[in-house]
């Protein structure tokens, strides 16, 4: 009895899907300017996803559907564009300095704790760790504003229009995706055409369940982050909680961007007390734990049925072979790789199939030629 | 332009009208149907699906004759020639038991396949269609019953 479930991958085909999942990802960072557009699409697509199928189940085509769907968000986006425009313009000018501001505010409290440490420990205060520290931010402060700073803001802007791809890729997912399904489908011969359609269907469901629970944890991360830091009193927590979920997004260094911006608006707001700011990082600590061991387990966790060693294995490759665009990646790409390659390699050890499929490529032949002899 | 349309949409949806499990529904339901359905070309001879294959996918027959065949032993035996309008591999939909039989196309013949996931989802997203599917599958399914049934019964007059 054969079985489609991809239980049958060994060693040789692991093996093999570690190395595509590496290789694809030095690819895409080389293409970075569609890999992006895409994922936002797909994130966009996998959001709006649900909201469709209740429109269809409510008795509209698919074509019809999308159309609403996507209609709809555009509509709420654009009123929340112009809503949100008029407090944009006000704090424009003042964003410079309130950027600088807060990078101002987590610097000293950075310079205070180590002075506090080096008041503790002989060695620190030897080795005077505090002015060192400081020197080096302030030399690196003013290169990165000087080199690197005006590369990056051209670069952010050159992304800019292709980041704009992402909502009309995601219309054209939702209202063509059952359609490009069946033109892959037509491509396959017949003797493999069943498998086709369960591998079809199963990189969908992964990438549906990566992304759909992406979106639930960064909710999950958001909420909790909002109340310990609205409890704490630190001003903006929704919006605070928010960016630093979707920082989160990069594994670890988006932890850790996140964690520093918390700390630095803590440390800004009640600059007279560093308690406030520890909390922050205490806080922070806490929910990463819940995200890691109760919140990801429940919704990303689910979807991609991987062993936790190499998932963290993969997520140091993904850094290594490809910075933060590999960080971000490696997990997608893992999961969509994984389905393929182990019924690729149910598939190829199938004597089976490929007689079925010599068959009918003879038949074919036999067919086509009948009248040639 | 309309008339047109609806000419053009009625020829769509003709190969699904023949097909017994789709008898009872309307043009409406037919479309959706017709959105999950991927068609495919046998040629006479040719394996459609083996005994002992993960069963995936339903298969309604809209030209030419598919045959049912049984191992025994060295010798395939047929149960069953089926023609236009005829399914078979329906058991895909119920469980996820592996075939219970070979299927291989007796002449050339064109398949329309729905994959069973599709047909799940249309549970939840057509209840009405998919009730209506179901129906008509557990007569088609009863009447493959009976007919066993009256085989037994012959077979031990005989």
């Amino acid at each position: 009895m054969r079985r489609l479930q991809p239980s049958g991958a060994g060693p040789l085909a692991w093996c093999g899907i570690l190395l595509v999942t590496a290789v694809t990802l030095c690819i895409f960072q080389q293409m970075l300017w569609l890999v992006l557009p895409f994922l936002f699409g797909l994130i966009a697509y996998y959001f709006l996803y649900p909201p469709m199928q209740r429109l269809i189940f409510a008795g509209f085509s698919q074509e019809a559907a999308a159309n609403i769907t996507v209609g709809v968000f555009a509509l709420l986006l654009a009123v929340c564009c112009a809503l949100m425009l008029p407090w944009f313009a006000a704090h424009a000018v003042s964003a410079q300095e309130t950027g600088l501001r807060y990078l101002q505010g987590g610097l000293s409290l950075l310079d205070q704790t180590l002075r506090a440490l080096e008041a503790q420990s002989r060695f620190m205060r030897d080795a005077r760790v505090a002015d060192a520290v400081s020197s080096h931010i302030a030399a690196a402060g003013a290169g990165f504003a000087q080199d690197r700073l005006p590369a990056l803001v051209m670069s952010v802007a050159a992304w800019l229009p292709s980041v704009m791809l992402a909502p009309f890729l995601a219309y054209f997912f939702l209202r063509d995706g059952r359609r490009f399904q069946r033109f892959l489908a037509r491509a396959v011969p017949n003797a493999y055409f069943e498998r086709t359609l369960y591998l079809l269907y199963e990189v969908d469901r992964t990438t549906r369940a990566y992304f759909q629970g992406l979106i639930k944890l960064t909710v999950l991360d958001a909420l909790c982050l909002a109340a310990g830091l609205w409890l704490i009193g630190l001003s903006s927590p929704l919006l605070l909680g928010l960016i630093t979920a979707v920082l989160a997004w990069v594994p670890y260094v988006g932890s850790i961007l996140g964690c520093a911006l918390v700390v630095m608006v803590a440390a800004t707001d009640f600059p007279g007390s560093p308690s406030i700011a520890y909390a922050s990082v205490g806080l922070f600590v806490l929910v990463r734990l819940l995200d890691d061991f109760v919140f990801m387990p429940l919704t990303i966790g689910r979807s991609l049925k991987m062993h936790p060693l190499i998932t963290v294995l993969m997520i140091f490759v993904g850094g290594a072979v490809a910075g933060v665009a590999g960080l971000l990646l490696v997990l997608p790409v893992l999961g969509v790789v994984m389905v393929i390659g182990e019924t690729v390699s149910i598939v190829a050890s199938d004597p089976r199939l490929h007689a079925r499929h010599a068959h009918a490529r003879r038949l074919r032949l036999r067919s086509v030629t009948r009248d040639l002899d | 332009m309309r008339l047109f349309g609806r000419n053009a949409a009625n020829d769509v949806l003709h190969p699904l009208r023949q097909i017994r499990l789709f008898s009872s529904l309307n043009a409406r339901e037919l479309a959706v149907v017709q959105a999950l359905r991927h068609e495919r070309r046998y040629l006479a001879g040719e394996v459609v699906f083996d005994e002992g294959d993960d069963g995936e996918a339903i298969y309604a027959i809209v030209s030419g004759e598919v045959e049912i065949l049984q191992a025994d032993g060295e010798r395939q035996t047929r149960l069953a020639l089926l023609g236009p309008g005829e399914v078979f591999g329906e058991l895909a939909l119920l469980d996820q038991a592996p075939r219970a039989a070979q299927a291989r196309a007796h002449s050339d013949c064109l398949l329309v396949v729905f994959f069973r996931a599709d047909f799940m989802s249309l549970l939840e997203t057509h209840p009405k269609i998919a009730s209506k599917i179901a129906l008509a599958l557990a007569r088609h399914l009863g009447g493959r019953l009976r007919q066993a049934n009256a085989g037994v019964r012959q077979a031990g007059h005989l």
